[in-house]
């Protein structure tokens, strides 16, 4: 290993954070789904990426596909420890290769997906779901808007997604 | 099952506040329940992530550094051994630079963005106060006021003309109960003309605009000591605004004496919260009021809806500007107009889409930009609403309001919004696949007059004070400006009755906000093209001279 000095490590670890911290927490944040756990995730993946990087000389071109790879196994280590069943839907397990891809557009196969099951619902069954997940209003809200009570609302979302599950199973058997 | 029910709502809740689910620490007993987790997630990804503080690439740096640069923190702890006496030296010391600081213009507008950064929401009192001539205050309202940084608010109107008067706007939808009609009325919620006075985010980001900010003394302010800056605005006169000592946050606004009146707006209480309460900010028509709506738009839930409403699929925009999300999309059904909202921190943006019908005209003051070799309106800000502008709502005359319009494969397009212009370019290239170019801000070669036109700087500047004043505002018209010169060169004695060329004869064909071309279509004009520029100020609010033209021959 190159002995380098600490302000040129320093300035180089800053320049590589800058310039590629936004792609790599879009992705784990597309994995995780909050921004508090994407935070935590993309500290951890410069925290144990930059040693290696360093070490073996990654090029640049190749540097933010590293950190990718690195981001995914982070997410997927933590996933095995805390979950019983690893692959929850088979999804998971082809998003790594997808998705480690450097253009977000891959990712576009996995949204025509999703929609298509969506589209599949009844349109209650979307309503709710779009109202609840994709535009995040509260169970409250929900009701409010559908004219229905809290409960209806829970147990409504609870079947959508179950019936959403099953499609997106159907889909990728 | 009914626990099931409930903890899946309870991980959607979570993931809707941005928090990491405890379900992502320790593993949820039930498979099916993970697999509804991963449902959930999958079904999420379809929003835009929602993207960290702006804070978040230094805190990484840091965070990152201070772990793999060991001998960092060693520095550190030997420094902050080495003396207490030191440290509070060093402490001191620092406090005393940030108290000087701030009298540093530039620190003091930084001091207070920065304050601001940490401000998720507020709830304060409003009172505004005027004073007359002869030095009589009268307080003219008290307002209770519930605001958060993606500029949502609630206002209470407590004392006032407007007593009892709720005006609310969820960035959803906007409405205000009239308690002694016994009314709401429901309105678009973008954009939104009437906002409050004093909104902190405004009145921060007005200050970061200012031509100048100058510390002229301390005074209290609603008991609290406070610096007081005079702000020098862009195009206006100045005021005075009142910081607090302690939290760096506007508390007092003291506007010019106009006509004999001057306002002061004060928040007489205010503390900083997570949220606005979401019971405030719910929308609901109290028992026994009317409802009347006079929101044109109608929601939908996809893009699929409003094909089947309107008749056409709308384009929609592959990668969104980082730190934008969809919000929501509408339709206005009478106008056959889609609109699809994106929404940041204290910034939207929406594309209204329809069907190009009549002919393509631009707005007389608007930049022209281009979109494969045809022209795109660019109004920075909107003064006039032409084409589905016209159609989309109220924009016209809202100070820091920007569009961008073309026509492009029969249909017509706006990008309009409450954000920096860079922003709008954004979204107008990734729809129109980068194809959208911004006028050149030099002058490009072409458009060097024949004939040069003299001028009087110094009758430029009395105009424009003119101007200023509310006199001639004819001249903030570039082919306005056109045709009354081309008029003069072809009726030298004067103009009586009806112009010789008309204002239709006249059309914009180049303009970057500072120089402009006008070309002249009639047969009897012995000008071709007039040349004009904005000398004395290069904004909205400058007047056009004409500095050259070619003859027709």
């Amino acid at each position: 290993m190159v002995h380098i000095n600490e302000d040129s490590y320093v300035n180089w670890i800053e320049q590589l954070c800058l310039s590629t911290w936004e792609s790599v927490y879009r992705l784990i944040y597309f994995k995780v789904q909050n921004r508090e756990e994407a935070e935590d995730i993309t500290q951890e993946t410069y925290v144990r990426a930059i040693p290696y990087l360093q070490k073996n000389r990654v090029p640049p071109d190749k540097q933010m596909a590293f950190l990718k790879t690195v981001a995914l196994n982070i997410i997927r280590d933590r996933w095995r420890q805390h979950q019983r069943r690893g692959t929850t839907a088979d999804l998971e397990a082809i998003a790594p290769k997808e998705v480690a891809s450097e253009d977000p557009a891959e990712w576009s196969v996995q949204r025509i997906a999703i929609e298509k099951a969506l589209n599949q619902l009844s349109k209650e069954q979307r309503t709710v779901i779009e109202l609840r997940i994709i535009k995040g209003y509260s169970v409250a809200e929900t009701a409010r808007i559908m004219n229905k009570k809290e409960t209806t609302i829970r147990v409504m979302q609870h079947r959508a997604l179950q019936a959403l599950n099953r499609i997106l199973h159907d889909e990728t058997k | 099952m009914h626990d099931n029910e409930r903890r899946l709502s309870d991980y959607i809740d979570q993931l809707n506040a941005e928090k990491k689910p405890k379900e992502h620490e320790h593993s949820a007993a039930d498979p099916e329940l993970q697999e509804l987790f991963h449902t959930v997630r999958l079904v999420r990804s379809l929003r835009e992530p929602a993207m960290p503080e702006r804070n978040f690439p230094a805190k990484l740096v840091r965070t990152v550094t201070d772990q793999l640069v060991p001998t960092k923190p060693k520095k550190k702890k030997r420094a902050w051994m080495a003396s207490i006496v030191g440290i509070a030296a060093v402490l001191a010391l620092s406090l005393l630079m940030h108290i000087v600081s701030l009298f540093d213009q530039p620190n003091i507008v930084k001091a207070m963005e920065k304050a601001f950064q940490d401000v998720n929401a507020y709830h304060g009192f409003l009172e505004i106060v005027e004073t007359n001539a002869q030095g009589k205050t009268t307080t003219q309202a008290k307002l209770e006021i519930w605001a958060d940084k993606q500029g949502r608010y609630y206002i209470q109107e407590l004392e006032g003309s407007n007593k009892g008067l709720i005006t609310v706007n969820n960035g959803q939808t906007k409405w205000q109960i009239h308690h002694s009609e016994k009314q709401v009325h429901r309105f678009s919620a973008f954009p939104d003309p009437y906002r409050f006075a004093f909104e902190l985010g405004n009145e921060i980001k007005e200050i970061k605009q200012a031509v100048s900010t100058k510390t002229i003394g301390e005074e209290k302010a609603a008991n609290r000591p406070s610096w007081v800056v005079e702000v020098t605005p862009q195009g206006g006169e100045p005021y005075r605004i009142w910081i607090d000592k302690e939290t760096h946050l506007p508390l007092q606004k003291q506007y010019a004496m106009h006509h004999g009146i001057q306002y002061k707006i004060t928040y007489t209480k205010i503390e900083w919260n997570d949220a606005i309460p979401e019971k405030l900010l719910a929308y609901h028509v109290p028992k026994g009021f009317q409802e009347i709506n006079q929101n044109p738009e109608q929601i939908v839930a996809n893009i699929g809806e409003v094909n089947e409403i309107i008749g056409f699929l709308p384009d929609v925009i592959n990668q969104i500007p980082a730190g934008y999300v969809q919000d929501r999309i509408a339709i206005v059904p009478d106008k056959k107009l889609v609109k699809i909202y994106y929404r940041a921190s204290n910034k939207e943006i929406v594309i209204i889409q329809g069907k190009a019908t009549g002919k393509w005209k631009l707005a007389p003051n608007a930049m022209v930009g281009k979109i494969h070799q045809q022209t795109a309106e660019i109004q920075s800000p909107v003064v006039e609403e032409a084409g589905v502008l016209g159609a989309g709502g109220p924009y016209a005359g809202l100070t820091d309001l920007h569009s961008i319009r073309w026509r492009q494969n029969g249909f017509e397009y706006a990008v309009i919004g409450h954000a920096d212009l860079e922003d709008l370019v954004a979204f107008t290239k990734e729809l129109t696949n980068g194809a959208f170019e911004m006028p050149a801000k030099e002058e490009p070669s072409s458009s060097k007059p024949k004939v040069n036109v003299p001028v009087d700087l110094e009758q430029e500047k009395n105009d424009q004070k003119s101007v200023d004043a509310g006199s001639s505002p004819w001249k903030l018209d570039p082919v306005f400006v056109a045709q009354v010169f081309v008029s003069l060169q072809m009726s030298p004695e004067g103009i009586t009755g009806d112009y010789p060329i008309r204002y239709e004869d006249l059309r914009i064909v180049q303009n970057n906000g500072k120089e402009a071309v006008v070309e002249v279509n009639a047969d009897n004009a012995p000008i071709k093209r007039v040349y004009l520029k904005r000398l004395i100020r290069q904004d909205a609010t400058g007047i056009w001279t004409v500095v050259g033209y070619d003859p027709a021959s």
